[in-house]
């Protein structure tokens, strides 16, 4: 069964990063230094 | 709870209620219902997807987990990010374009009509259970408010938001969990500021992470190999990356968030954004949990947290609760005492004093869980979902706890309101429409798809009775998840990866997958987070090679 409404589109322009590699990308150094921080925090000698 | 505090409760519920049926007005067809018209913006249908996973189990579990468990939970979300990228890079852009109402319409096209029929099923089992735990906790949260039993909680909360739902459809879902992610957020940080301003003068937050760090609540990173112990990093980095990717692509109740984007961009926008933002989240909210540890140093903490069950204890057991309870205050009072050289900055000196009395604190806490569980005939006592919002009424400010009590009410019913919709898409678009009344009228499709969405409605109740021997709740819906998520992910990983795979070897290897982890369920140890990576890779080897046994069956991708 198939959606009837409108159709899709996919020719969106990609925001801020401008291209979908270069977002991927952000995401995963984000995700590297996120995780990062946290094994920081939970060994820092408070 | 405070005169001001359920005025600011009924305000906030009859606001968001009314908005939810404001927003989803004009649905005249199931494409309007189940995927709002597909013209949702990325930050709305983002919002969205974020608002359907946190519910108010994230507040009330995650918190509670925290508390009693430390932060080592948080693993479980360290997948999420490449599960997000790597969903946009794979099956996002082939549900867009295949314009399907649900994923597994997807995989009829791809292999047949039983693989599809039985994806769908295994959705609909392990979101059905899910969804009941989801109802339970904010009906937790309601009992210990008012006194009632959580029976007659459950059916008020279930019954007002299948009602919402009913009216509402998926553009009234979305909008409403727009305005409840921004009230989360503020929230969370409403929260977390409280829990820190209540420590003692003199007692700062680095004091407080000392504490919580002598008793392991800030280890995060467990580098242990082991499959049986839980929430290891690997077992959070690979096997939350296979659950994230099994939730986010082929759970329904989030597919369908994001299949009412209005582009393709925009839906995988969506996903990304949740991909930067969920572990910060999850990170503050389980520090706000260990936040409230510490702040019951210096304020007594009930010995048990459930208020029904420390009543019914003191009925029946007169002569042996006062010698617990005596045996719990002197130990909170060591406690307290050890807890007050950190302030001084005699840590290295108080760590073992403290470390003895906290032991024997919690010693003295599974004394009266077990006269308890005794009284109960055995039967296991878990009161995790109870700490936090008793913190919150025992110590916010009237209008304030009202506030974040509304806030999880309300943020629960937006995510029941999601997965009833999702359920009754399921049933509606991969059952009835495909097997029983494919040419039915808009309006019969209509009330059909609402019928269906009150007997959701309904079995979650019925699920959400039982929930509470099951233990914490964050953990019981991801273990409910996991029982399905691996044979689902198996299958579309076939339709997706493996040009060679045929209709037969997806159906009989997602069977002989679930089989898999039945096992691994009642005859191993393995932690349930192995689940989903173990039951994928079975049905992925195990479909290949019925495949390439029976090659003429093999449907074109």
């Amino acid at each position: 069964m198939e959606a009837t409404g409108r159709p899709p589109e996919d020719d969106d322009a990609v925001p801020i990063f401008g291209t979908w590699r270069a977002i991927y990308a952000a995401v995963v150094a984000c995700a590297l230094a996120v995780m990062g921080l946290i094994a920081l925090f939970s060994a820092w000698p408070y | 709870m405070s005169r001001l505090d359920w005025v600011v409760l009924v305000a906030y519920l009859v606001a968001i209620v009314s908005f939810g049926v404001w927003a989803g007005r004009g649905n005249q067809r199931i494409d309007d219902f189940f995927l709002a018209g597909r013209r949702m913006r990325w930050w709305a249908v983002g919002l969205s997807v974020m608002a359907t996973q946190i519910s108010a189990i994230t507040f009330v579990g995650t918190t509670g987990q925290a508390y009693a468990d430390g932060m080592r939970f948080l693993v479980f979300y360290f997948g999420l990010p490449f599960a997000m990228v790597t969903l946009c890079l794979t099956v996002v852009p082939f549900f867009y374009r295949a314009r399907v109402f649900t994923a597994y319409e997807y995989l009829e096209k791809r292999f047949d009509l039983r693989t599809r029929t039985l994806t769908s099923l295994l959705f609909l089992f392990g979101r059905g259970l899910s969804v009941g735990v989801t109802l339970y906790a904010p009906s937790l949260v309601l009992s210990v408010i008012l006194g009632w039993g959580e029976t007659s909680t459950i059916l008020l909360m279930g019954g007002s938001t299948i009602v919402y739902v009913i009216y509402g459809g998926n553009r009234s879902v979305i909008w409403t969990d727009v305005v409840q992610m921004a009230i989360i957020w503020f929230g969370i940080f409403l929260c977390f500021g409280m829990a820190l301003r209540q420590l003692p003068a003199g007692f700062g937050l680095g004091d407080a992470l000392a504490i919580a760090q002598t008793t392991g609540r800030l280890r995060v990173m467990d580098f242990s190999p082991s499959l049986t112990a839980p929430y290891t990093l690997w077992s959070g980095l690979v096997g939350g990356f296979f659950i994230m990717l099994a939730y986010f692509g082929c759970d329904q109740s989030q597919v369908q968030r994001y299949l009412a984007g209005s582009s393709l961009t925009q839906s995988r926008l969506s996903l990304l954004f949740n991909a930067f933002l969920k572990v910060p989240m999850q990170f503050l909210i389980l520090l706000t949990g260990v936040l409230v540890f510490v702040f019951y140093h210096f304020h007594t903490p009930p010995l048990l947290w459930n208020v029904a069950e420390m009543r019914k204890l003191a009925a029946a057991a007169p002569a042996e609760l006062p010698a617990v309870q005596s045996r719990y205050e002197a130990a909170l009072a060591a406690r307290t005492q050890a807890a007050e050289a950190f302030r001084r900055g005699e840590r290295q000196s108080a760590s073992g004093r403290y470390l003895a009395a906290n032991q024997e604190v919690e010693a003295a806490r599974r004394q009266a869980i077990g006269l308890v569980e005794k009284l109960n005939g055995g039967q296991r006592y878990n009161d995790t979902n109870y700490i936090f919002p008793s913190y919150v009424l025992a110590n916010l400010p009237p209008g304030l706890a009202g506030l974040v009590i509304a806030v999880i009410f309300a943020a629960a019913m937006s995510t029941l309101s999601g997965e009833f919709n999702s359920l009754a898409t399921a049933t509606m678009v991969d059952f009835y429409k495909r097997y029983l009344r494919p040419g039915g009228s808009d309006a019969h499709d209509l009330l059909v798809s609402r019928l269906l969405t009150a007997a959701w409605g309904f079995f979650a109740c019925l699920v959400a009775f039982q929930a509470g021997r099951f233990g914490s709740a964050i953990e019981t819906v991801n273990r409910f998840g996991s029982y399905v998520y691996g044979p689902i992910l198996g299958i579309f990983a076939l339709a997706v990866l493996a040009p060679a795979a045929s209709a037969r070897g997806a159906f009989w290897g997602g069977l002989a997958g679930e089989a898999v982890v039945f096992w691994l369920v009642w005859r191993s140890p393995v932690h349930f987070l192995w689940y989903t990576l173990i039951g994928a890779a079975a049905v992925f080897a195990i479909g290949l090679a019925i495949s390439a046994v029976a090659p003429l069956e093999r449907t074109p991708g």
